[in-house]
């Protein structure tokens, strides 16, 4: 057997008995046993992944691991995950009231990806396809709006290119105040009703479980 | 819910589970069929482009 391990916990209650829990160090890691022979790739077995990362983060806050990470017990797990553990256990405990949020939204004028076909090299191609990337961008009234509205009510935020078609803003916000980002979103839906953009949420530590200090 | 909003809430939980948070190194056996071809132990990350360029620097792509 072996454990899809969806996150790193705080304690040992934030996750049994909703999923299998495995100590590394002070930390605990949740997942889902699985035999060895299962392919990650099976679309059930994500199905039920991501429906169990929901139940977990209705328990509590958690800094979310990237789908594909497998572990074999604790020695296994605490091998790959040193590294981590200070960090994780910083995070945990100053954003344990926390969850994030996100608003992806469609760039005003999307910029044409690079054709690979067009370059000589792999590193010419890739540094325009960043270029393109980076220069997107959402129209300013609309960004300036999030800015005014949504930004104040998050702990930590911030604006990411994710790709040559959209942006998306994040946020880190206090439970409490994931209601206040629902209406604040809202909002710029019915003020903002040509600009197609998401908003969703609540989601555990993800942006913000890596760059910590 | 609409099925459309079903299927953009499903995508999107997707999207967040396959792209999103913590990545550990971690290792892969590259199989075809039942035979094991390649042991990996990774210290790099299989993704798409758009993923590395997100979580990169310019300088770190010359």
């Amino acid at each position: 057997m072996k454990l899809v391990v969806i996150g790193a916990h705080r304690e040992r209650n934030d996750i049994e008995p909703l999923a299998a829990a495995i100590a590394v160090s002070d930390l605990w890691l949740s997942g889902m046993e699985v035999e060895e022979s299962q392919p990650l790739g099976d679309r059930d077995l994500l199905l039920r992944v991501a429906k169990m990362r929901a139940a977990l983060l209705d328990r509590a806050t958690f800094v979310a691991i990237r789908y594909g990470f497998t572990a074999h017990g604790s020695e296994d797990a605490f091998a790959k995950c040193a590294a981590h553990l200070d960090r994780w256990r910083r995070v945990l405990n100053d954003f344990r009231d926390h969850v994030e949020m996100t608003l992806k939204v469609a760039a005003e004028a999307p910029r044409a990806r690079p054709d690979r076909h067009d370059f000589e090299s792999g590193a010419a191609y890739i540094r325009a396809l960043h270029d393109a990337t980076r220069a997107t961008d959402v129209a300013p009234e609309f960004r300036k709006v999030v800015d005014e509205t949504l930004a104040p009510l998050a702990v930590k935020h911030r604006w990411s290119n994710r790709d040559t078609a959209s942006l998306e803003f994040a946020a880190l916000v206090k439970r409490r105040d994931v209601a206040a980002i629902n209406d604040a979103g809202s909002a710029l839906k019915r003020d903002f009703p040509s600009v197609p953009f998401l908003l969703s949420g609540p989601w555990p530590l993800e942006v913000f479980a890596d760059d910590h200090e | 819910m609409t099925d459309a909003d079903e299927e953009l809430s499903l995508l999107e939980t997707l999207d967040h589970l396959l792209d999103r948070g913590v990545v550990i190194a971690g290792e892969a056996v590259v199989s075809i069929g039942d035979v094991d071809l390649l042991y990996l132990g990774l210290n790099v990350v299989l993704a798409n482009v758009d993923a590395i360029i997100r979580t990169s620097q310019p300088k770190q792509i010359k």
